[in-house]
């Protein structure tokens, strides 16, 4: 009797979390893109548009979710970032323009 | 002889335009006060910096301005006077400050519908450019940076789902509420305007604008406002400036839209950044909503966001602590630029050590 409960129980909370996903899933399929697009791109404005030192820049967008890779091509004022299995590029444009994500 | 008493009023005219400090390519100076005023300021804005745990208030940059003159400036960690540094949010006062200057050429009025000049928005033919500058579109949007992220919309504006068309992907949201009735701060608003701006100066001119219209006259050599895939400035967050070029604007503003002999923006643009949104309640935000300035005063007289700065101060606000003071009764210009992760910096503190520095305010 009580494992039928707990198995109810388990269901329902399944389901609604299921159900939490379905409803999330545009934000949930995004989520992961938010620390490597994020780095890339406030890094590369530090860099090249604030023309701060390098060390200095990767303090600045240091957050608790880690990056595993970190490109910064200086000949180009290119940034590529990996992490939580996503990678985003972001590219200085010009004087007025500064940085964008790519 | 005669020729002589002709100079006289020519003489006084100049003798009263000289009484009037403006920048030219530097700041002219004005002495710095000491004493105990200052060094209270000082060692608020300035307390040891700590750069491995980013605890505390990390002033990058605090300059002063009274009577158009520079009277005080100190940089500290990596800033320097030459440094354009990130505003974050106060990009979108100076958006409203190009704003006024296309307001000045009669290119817009305030009650014009945004789909007028904003066709995405054509399922919201109610919205105007003014719910617009008083963050209140109606729009269901959520503001929170770090700590909910999932959920942000101005995250997954900047970096993830609306980052190539950030004003589309604000038009994308559902209402909540009809434009112009509810306040609520929105990003989404902001880049909403400077998508607006695109039709209204005309494609042309647009990717110039901010520079034609309002850094090169006031001086303004160094300004980056970046752009999204679409073209659009990112009028939200990306303004770049250094301190003593924010302080020109600030100037500007402080003289109701004058710069030397030119009025750059109409009396009446300056009124309307600085009139309080009649439909902000308290507790909806720290500081009250004018039009995309902030005030020390609301409808409400009960409402002083900074009770130790006075109520005709206006400022530009932005993420980690970026801040333009305005002070037109102590002829004061404040920027403070910040790098403060913890949210542990009070403006109001700052505005009252100010004042007592520079405007000879009795610290209680």
């Amino acid at each position: 009797m009580r494992r039928k409960w707990l198995f109810t129980l388990v269901s329902v909370l399944l389901v609604a979390l299921l159900g939490w996903i379905w409803l999330e899933r545009v934000a949930l399929r995004a989520f992961p893109d938010i620390i490597s697009a994020y780095t890339a791109k406030e890094y590369c404005s530090c860099r090249y548009v604030m023309e701060q030192p390098a060390d200095y820049c990767r303090g600045y967008v240091k957050q608790s979710v880690p990056v595993s890779d970190f490109f910064d091509t200086a000949e180009a004022k290119r940034i590529t970032v990996s992490g939580l299995g996503r990678s985003h590029s972001a590219r200085w444009l010009g004087a007025r323009q500064g940085c964008r994500l790519e | 002889m005669s020729k002589g008493w002709f100079l006289i009023p020519l003489l006084i005219l100049n003798l009263s335009v000289q009484a009037e400090d403006w920048p030219g390519e530097q700041w002219p100076s004005g002495p710095t006060p000491s004493g105990p005023a200052i060094e209270a300021l000082e060692q608020y804005a300035f307390p040891p910096r700590d750069d491995a745990s980013r605890e505390g208030i990390r002033t990058d940059a605090l300059l002063v301005i009274q009577d158009g003159r520079l009277v005080y400036e100190r940089y500290a960690g990596q800033t320097t006077a030459e440094t354009p540094h990130l505003t974050w949010s106060i990009s979108k006062s100076l958006m409203a400050t190009v704003f006024g200057v296309a307001y000045g050429e009669k290119l817009f009025g305030l009650q014009d519908p945004v789909a007028q000049y904003y066709p995405a928005l054509g399922k919201h033919p109610d919205m105007t450019l003014a719910d617009l500058f008083h963050w209140a579109s109606g729009l269901d949007w959520q503001e929170d940076y770090e700590y909910a992220p999932l959920n942000s919309s101005v995250v997954a504006m900047l970096y993830t789902r609306g980052r190539r068309d950030m004003a589309g992907f604000t038009a994308q949201h559902e209402s909540f509420s009809p434009p112009g009735q509810v306040f609520r701060y929105s990003s989404g608003d902001s880049n909403l305007l400077a998508a607006a701006l695109k039709n209204i100066v005309g494609p042309q001119r647009y990717p110039d604008y901010p520079w034609t219209a309002l850094f090169e006259p006031l001086g303004i050599r160094h300004a980056i406002w970046e752009t999204d895939a679409s073209g659009t400035f990112v009028g939200s967050s990306y303004a770049y400036l250094t301190a003593r070029d924010l302080a020109r604007v600030g100037l500007l503003m402080q003289r109701d839209g004058r710069w030397g002999e030119r009025q750059l923006i109409p009396r009446d643009w300056v009124a309307f950044n600085r009139e309080p949104f009649a439909r902000f309640q308290v507790g909806q935000d720290e500081a009250v909503p004018g039009g995309h300035w902030w005030l020390n005063r609301a409808a409400d007289p009960a409402i002083r966001p900074w009770p130790d700065a006075p109520a005709d101060t206006f400022v530009a606000l932005g993420h980690w602590g970026q801040a333009l003071y305005i002070i037109p009764s102590a002829r004061l210009v404040i920027v403070r630029y910040g790098d403060d992760r913890d949210g542990s910096y009070r403006h109001n503190e700052l505005l009252k050590r100010s004042m007592a520095a520079f405007a000879g305010a009795v610290q209680p």
